[in-house]
């Protein structure tokens, strides 16, 4: 296989951004909190030197398939990130409250539909089943992700559940990825791999540079402590003194009629 | 392009221009100020006769604790529930008054990370005043209001009660003034 100068810098890029970012997660003690983040980290450094041996010393049906397995691994982690996320969301305690599992679980059916839907609607112009099946499961793993990390949001919202941080800015990284991961597959599937690569390598480029900025965007977020509290603001002070008060009032009203 | 095509660029583009929309509206709701979220909390919160609610709270609350003695307070009839509390409109405020509660709790969590297991506990007495008011509102469609509403009526209240009394709480974990003087008296 032939690898341009673009192919191994984004190469070199994406495995020297893993470490530091694999650093960051070690040196700031986030790798318990995360352990699905760091593990998806973690396999990529590997993914990277795996593929560039296979590279330098196999076949390209070598390459292919461990591209391809790597890739439904790199899927699995994405899903048990989510899992991560909506943990750290949505059972804080431990336990998934009724009333949002129940509106997860929605979530869940609901995604798997629509993704489903769009990968079944996707018909790329291919030389091989295998490569339109490739392509096709890319987008509906895509969308599905994307789904995934903007409902959890919008779900987080209509229960009140406040993002700690660093899930905030993991989640966040998902989501800018893979809607932008959306837009490249239906590039690839719109044009394809029938007649000429060229519009699918300069596609896969893109979506590998949206990744590494997400990557340095976790560096920075994760190496950055969370904001301190807030302060009661004063005004606020005196709403809740002034709540005191009444709850004062009407215990005092309900002793008195009580001692009658 | 043929027309499959077509619709398949059809359907991405709707897909993503929703998508886009939800996270941008997310991202909007986030990036508003604390204290304009805390105003707009404040409105929300519909005026009750909080007298009515710790009265009938109370009555339950005290016979269970003291079930077997005899109670000194004055006991609420359960006829006078209905008429206390406003029938279920008054209940359906307070249905919608624990939601602002749980907000209210949210909010503090921003500042409070200790918050998180009151919230939780205002989340789980939420369901609770939720499925009462839905029972209440079968009985009512089926013409059984006055039978159901002292049973479930009064169940609901008291988790109301139980709920402002969490968050007076968490207000004081918040170090606001007088409101330990206010646990004391509690």
């Amino acid at each position: 296989m032939h690898l341009t100068g673009l192919d191994l810098f984004f190469w070199a890029a994406s495995f020297l951004g893993h470490l530091v970012l694999l650093f960051v997660l070690w040196k700031r003690h986030r790798a318990k909190l995360f352990p699905f983040f760091t593990t998806l980290i973690s396999t990529n450094i590997l993914r990277t030197i795996a593929l560039y041996m296979v590279v330098r010393l196999g076949t390209k049906d070598n390459y292919f398939y461990t591209y391809w397995s790597l890739a439904l691994l790199d899927t699995i982690l994405q899903l048990c990130i989510a899992y991560e996320m909506a943990s750290h969301v949505f059972r804080p305690m431990g336990v998934w409250a009724s009333d949002v599992r129940k509106s997860f679980f929605w979530l869940l059916g609901l995604s798997v539909f629509l993704a489903c839907g769009l990968g079944w609607l996707a018909s790329p112009p291919t030389r091989s089943v295998v490569q339109a099946l490739v392509i096709k499961t890319n987008l509906f793993a895509a969308a599905w992700m994307s789904e995934l990390f903007v409902g959890m949001m919008t779900l987080s919202r209509r229960v009140n559940r406040p993002w700690n941080t660093h899930v905030a800015a993991i989640a966040k990284g998902f989501g800018v990825y893979s809607i932008v991961n959306v837009v490249i597959e239906t590039g690839h599937t719109y044009f394809g791999v029938r007649q000429s690569t060229q519009a699918y390598t300069a596609l896969s480029h893109l979506r590998i540079a949206v990744y590494l900025g997400c990557v340095v965007y976790w560096i920075v977020a994760l190496w950055l402590d969370a904001p301190p509290s807030q302060q009661l603001t004063e005004k606020m002070r005196a709403q809740l003194f002034t709540l005191q008060r009444k709850v004062e009032y009407d215990l005092q009203s309900l002793r008195s009629r009580r001692e009658l | 392009m043929n027309t499959h095509t077509v619709y398949f660029l059809l359907a991405v583009a709707i897909f993503l221009a929703v998508l886009i929309a939800a996270a941008g509206h997310d991202y909007y709701r986030a990036r508003r100020s604390p204290q304009e979220s805390w105003e707009s909390l404040m409105r929300r919160l519909i005026s009750v006769d909080r007298a009515s609610v710790a009265r009938i709270a109370l009555d339950l609350l005290e016979e269970s604790e003291q079930s077997g003695k005899d109670d000194t307070g004055t006991a609420v009839e359960p006829s006078d529930i209905l008429q206390l509390i406003g029938g279920l409109k008054g209940l359906e405020i307070l249905e919608k008054n624990s939601q602002v509660l749980i907000e209210m709790a949210s909010y503090l969590q921003r500042s409070y990370p200790e918050a998180l297991i009151i919230a939780e506990q205002l989340r789980q007495n939420a369901r609770e005043i939720e499925s009462h008011v839905g029972r209440l509102r079968g009985a009512a469609q089926n013409g059984n209001l006055e039978i159901s509403f002292p049973f479930y009526g009064q169940r609901a209240i008291a988790t109301y009660y139980l709920m402002t009394r969490r968050l007076l709480n968490l207000y004081e974990q918040g170090n606001v003034p007088m409101l330990a003087d206010l646990q004391k008296a509690l």
